[in-house]
Formats: C-alpha cells, structure tokens, sequence
C-alpha cells in the first residue's frame, strides 16, 4: 500500500471522531444515531446527532482480521451465515462485549439513541438495527426505498423526500431540539464540498500512473463515510487532494512500473487488503478504480434543495440502479480512468454489492471488447477467501492483458 | 536438425495430486516426459520428474536452455527461469498439440478452468468453477480409496452401471460425505462411480460458453477418462482430448522458457 504523508492528518481526523461519537454516547454529551452509510447523515448532523456507522465499524474488523471470532456469536442467535458478514460481525462482537472502539478509549460499541436505516442498499441493514433497536428498547427508523432503478424520476424522488421529512418529528423528538433549516443547509453544503474533493482526490488516479490506488482510497475515504456532513471532512481532503495532485505532477505511482490498469466492482475484501495490493503490485498493475470508493461521490446534493436533493442521491446511487444503468455507469468508469479490464469481486454475504450473478460481467465484456475475472470472496468472512484460487486468477488474468498487447513482454515473473 | 543442435528446455507443473516434466525441443515435440505424485517436499517431487524426463529424452539437465514452471507450487523450483500461470500455459501447450483456437476445459486436481485459447495460442478469457467446487482431482481420489478401487480403475466400475446415485452438491467436501451416506444406503460401488464422474461434468457444464471446437486437457481426464464421456453427452459440442493431456501445461511452461530465451 502508498505510504501518503495525509496519513497522519487521517488518522488524527479518525481518532477525534470516535472519541466524539464515543464521549457523546458514554457521558450523554449529545444524542447519538446510528446511521447507514448512505442514510440522511445530514439531516442527523443538523439536529445535533453525533452520527455512528456500523458499517464503518464492521470493515475495521474486518481489516483488523477479528470479523471471524465475532461471526460466530451471531450465527448462534440465529443469524446465518448467509447474510450480511458485516451484520454478523458487528452484532457478535457487542455480544462479546468487544469493539475496535477500545482502541479509542471507549468501553466499546456506543450506543444509539435512535437508529436510521436506508433501504436504497439492502434489507440486511434495516435487520441489523432492528436488532440493537429490540436489544435498546429505542427507535428504529428510515427510508424504504425502490431499488434497481433506470432512470431517477421525479416522482420517485418526491416519494423519497416525503419519506426524509416524515423522519424529521421522531429525530426531534429523540434530539429534543427542532430542526433548524440553516443549520440543514449548511450540512449538505459541508457534504457536497467534501463529496467534490472526495471524487477529485479519486480523479487524480485517472492520470498515468495512477498516485493512488483502489486499496490505498479504501482507507482514505474513511471521513467520506463518518464525517459527510461535517467540516472536519472538507478540511482532510483538502489536504489530500493537495498531496494527490503534487504525487500525480511528480509522475510519483502507486503501483511501480504501472504497467495494467483496473477496476474493482463490489465490496473490498477487508481481511486481505494488503495482500491483494501485493499481489497486483507484483504483476505491476494499479486498480485504478472502483465502484465501491464511487459510491461516496453525492453530486446531486445541492444547499439550495436540501431535502429533495438528498433524496435524489439516495436514488442516483449504484448499487440502487438497474443492470443497464450500472452497466452505463462502470463503462463511462473504464474510459475514464483508462482501465485495461475489470475485477468483479463476488462478495459471497453481499448479492447487494455483488454484480457477477445474473450475467453482467459477460455482457460488459462482450459489450466492451475487454477482459473481466469474477473473484470469490467476502467482504469479512474469511472462511469464503480462497487466496491461492485468488492468486491464480488474478496472475492468470493478467498474463492475458500481457498477451494481449502486441508489444508488451509477457507478465511472467 | 540433429539433437546436438537442437535447443531443449523443460516445463514442470507442480500440482496437488501430480508433479508433470517434459523436455521439450525448439521444433516444439516433447522428447521426454515423466509424472511423480505429489508427497512431501514440492522441491524434491520436482526434482525426481525433471529427472526422469531429461532421462526419457537422453538428456542431460545441464544442457537445458532454460526451465519453465507453473501449476500450484511453481515457486518452489529455484533454478526456473520462468514462472508463469496455469491457465496461459495449458492455453499454449493445448495449441502447440491442436494448432486451432479452442475452448479449453482444462480438469486437474484443482479448480477445473474453461479457457478460451485465440489462433496464437494465447488466453483471451477464462473462468473457473464456484469455489465451494474446487479440488475435483482430489475428491476422485477420494472416491477411488473408498470405493476400494485404483484411480483409473474407477471409469470400468462406471461403466457397469445401471444408472447413477446422484452425487449433487457443490462443494467437494459435502460430496464426499455423500459418497459414504450412499454406500450407508446399499448404493452400488457402480452406481457411485458414476454419480461422482458425471457431478464433475455437471460442475463443469455450469461454468458455460461452449464452443466448437472443445478440448479436454489435464490429469483427470488421464486418470478418470469416464469424465470426458459424461462431459461428452453433456457438453452440446463435441469434446476431444488434446494428446497427452495431462502434461499439458507442463509443455506449456517448456515452451515459455524457450520463448523467453529467443527475446532474451
Ligand atoms: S450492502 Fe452488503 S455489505 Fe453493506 S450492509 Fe448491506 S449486505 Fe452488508
């Protein structure tokens, strides 16, 4: 993985979140919501939530590796091990009484005052929440939302945004404070601004070579997910997106010798991160982009509509989009970011995130003239990761991107 | 051109049931072949077939151009001067023996491949089998020890068979559990050979985008040809066998070291 000098600037960023959120939960400092990842974070910042994503908090497990011990717990209360790997991880480690939140000097997973879910992504997270709502005795709300959209209308965004105001007298109730419309704009503004330098620090990878990698955005977006909405967001990728561009003015590549490009399609695979930059750093390939770090871009978010605007990028989002609409999407990515072929990682917990089952990858293929390679895997369930199956393919995929260049040597090592 | 002119390289692909060596010419035939069984060391299994090979084809192994290795443990060889994946080496060794395009289904011990192979002998596509269905080599193995017969023995027992006891989950491990509950049950020893071999080629029918021409290559097809006539009527193409299929992408792998001695 890039070693960036934002580093630090990301992990201070990081660190004074948790404690925030953890100190709001754990001396009753503010009221605290859970949100999904793409739930109104916005409107929860403008009623004075300290905002939690569980999400976030199972891939640190993940990464961390300890999803699997946790796993386990869950599947005992009758959560299989065919569902969400991010639910089961998260709710086996509160029933462990364990959280990667010690590391912040919490006493572990903070708990919510109300939990909000969103739809547009999949049921799992509605169940996950219900699941703390039952445990809490507190309540569980959000915006259910169609799925598989082609094209966003108008009428589907009004349903959406009626949805977001119908949620505005339970949050009050529970945040004891009525919502205010500037301090609503003001948090969408913040949101946009840090969407815009979020897409403009994963641009830079458009360039040859690419500065940062699939892997190394993984990381960095972490205030894209936890702090949409809030200033401290805009502040780091400002930073960022300064180090990115100097990298990309130096010629300065992540991967040395860049010589294929990729792009990732569904959920990272936490517990192998590091080892999968390795592996395509070996065979001098960037993974230039992904949906999943794309996912963080909000470009309809607009002060001006906060509401109808939020709605409308909850529906624009991929993973609620048709075949055909996703298709379009990860094609105009390809030439974008001149990418020599496409990884699709079936997630094996996640068909939400998962675009390899009713036949995409063949048909883009096909449509683009250009190579694909499905990986099995999961998001943070180790036991569905086969590494030497994934070094086969992945080395095998690449000699024939090799091959397939008439002037290229091959990609054998 | 006399053997004393002649350039000679070898390739091992060092699998999980077998490791294969060939000693292969520049003019492209195999002067030597040799298959150990995979046990213990990798080193020393690749060791014992590149010499039996070089012994098949009166060579010295001091005298090879180059070594080229692939398959599950090719890093374990020291002295390769290439090491390359095995799809594109079963990809080149199957077109070295057929000179055509294919569609390659590549049956090892491992994750069966269906690979598409271009009129250059390079890959342009492959995919594998979902991976709760890998080790298909292996689960043969498996059924032969308990159905008390030699590996290559298992096709005969098929072929007695009345009909099949269907074998039908996804993952090898559950399918063995299933080869014993129906033996529990009175199966045959018949009826289960052949529910295994045609689980297999249903396995690989599933992975899909047959075309004409179709070839077979590997280890399984070697050891349990009764495989290839299960995947023969189910297929929808005919099926033929690239020769010498289960040093496939052995000669692959030769011939990759000889190419990169000719850029080098
Ligand atoms: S989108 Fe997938 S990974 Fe994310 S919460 Fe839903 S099921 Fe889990």
């Amino acid at each position: 993985m890039t070693t960036f000098g934002s580093t630090a600037a990301l992990r201070a960023t990081m660190d004074a979140y948790f404690r925030d959120v953890g100190a709001a939960a754990e001396q009753h400092l503010a009221p605290v919501a859970w949100c999904t990842s793409v739930g109104p974070a916005e409107l929860l910042r403008a009623l004075g939530f300290r905002v939690f994503f569980p999400e976030n908090h199972a891939a640190m497990m993940g990464a961390a590796r300890t999803a699997n011990r946790y796993m386990p717990l869950a599947h005992a209360h009758g959560y299989s091990q065919e569902i969400c790997s991010y639910l089961t991880s998260d709710i086996g480690a509160y029933l462990a009484g364990e959280s990667p939140m010690q590391a912040y000097g919490l006493s572990g997973t903070p708990r919510a005052d109300v939990l909000v879910f969103n739809t547009n992504q999949c049921r799992d997270v509605r169940d996950w929440f219900e699941w703390y709502g039952r445990r809490w005795n507190v309540p569980v709300v959000g915006m259910r939302s169609p799925r598989a959209i082609e094209t966003v209308r108008d009428d589907d965004v009004d349903a959406i945004a009626r949805q977001i105001e119908a949620l505005v007298p339970a949050l009050e109730a529970v945040a004891g404070t009525r919502l205010d419309a500037g301090r609503l704009e003001h948090a969408v503004r913040a949101s946009r601004e840090c969407s815009d330098l979020w897409e403009a620090c994963l641009r830079t990878a458009a360039r040859r070579p690419a500065p940062l990698n699939f892997f190394d955005a993984t990381i960095h977006m972490g205030p894209a997910v936890v702090l949409r909405g809030a200033d401290e967001a805009v502040t780091y990728y400002r930073t960022l997106l300064a180090e990115l561009e100097g990298r990309a003015a130096a010629r300065s590549a992540a991967v040395e010798g860049e010589a294929f490009r990729l792009y990732w399609d569904g959920m990272p695979i936490w517990g192998r991160l590091r080892a999968l930059s390795s592996l395509f750093a070996e065979f001098r390939t960037a993974v230039v982009a992904s949906t999943y770090c794309n996912s963080w871009i909000f470009s309809a978010l607009d002060p001006a509509d906060p509401v109808r605007s939020m709605a409308r990028s909850s529906l624009e989002l991929f993973i609620v989009r048709s075949e055909e609409a996703k298709e379009d999407y990860i094609a105009r990515m390809l030439d974008l970011y001149h990418a020599d072929g496409i990884v699709f990682h079936d997630c094996r917990t996640c068909p939400n995130n998962t675009n390899t089952r009713y036949g995409m990858p063949r048909r883009l293929g096909e449509r683009l003239g250009i190579p694909t390679l499905v990986l099995d895997g999961d998001v943070n369930d180790l036991r569905c990761v086969s590494d030497e199956q994934m070094r086969t393919n992945v080395e095998g995929f690449i000699e024939q991107i090799a091959d397939a260049r008439p002037a290229a040597g091959s990609a054998a090592s | 051109m006399s053997q004393e002119s002649m350039k000679l390289a070898a390739g091992i692909d060092i699998g999980t049931e077998c490791v294969k060596a060939v000693v292969v010419g520049d003019d492209g035939r195999v002067r030597g072949r040799a298959v150990a069984p995979t046990r213990g060391y990798f080193q020393t299994c690749a060791h014992e077939a590149l010499a039996s090979a070089c012994e098949d084809a009166q060579t010295d192994p001091a005298a090879l151009a180059g070594i080229g290795t692939t398959g599950f443990a090719m890093e374990c060889v020291a002295n390769a001067s290439v090491r390359v994946g095995d799809s594109s080496c079963h990809a080149l060794g199957a077109f070295q023996q057929v000179a055509e395009p294919m569609t390659l289904v590549d049956i090892g011990g491992r994750d069966p491949h269906v690979i598409w192979v271009d009129d250059l002998g390079r890959r342009t596509d492959a995919r594998g089998i979902r991976r709760c269905a890998l080790g298909v080599g292996s689960f043969l193995m498996f059924t032969a020890r308990h159905l008390d017969v030699p590996p290559s023995r298992l096709q005969e027992l098929a072929a007695a068979a009345e009909r099949a006891v269907p074998v039908s989950s996804y993952c090898s491990v559950f399918s063995a559990g299933e080869v014993l509950e129906r033996l529990r049950e009175g199966a045959t020893r018949e009826e289960i050979a052949l529910g295994c071999i045609q689980s297999i080629a249903e396995r690989i029918v599933e992975i899909g985008g047959f075309r004409d021409p179709l070839y077979v290559c590997g280890g399984v097809v070697d050891y349990f040809p009764g495989v290839l006539t299960a995947l023969q009527s189910l297929a929808g193409v005919p099926v033929r066998v690239v020769p010498d299929p289960i040093y496939t992408a052995a000669v692959g792998a030769a011939l990759m070291s000889l190419r990169q001695g000719e850029v080098s």
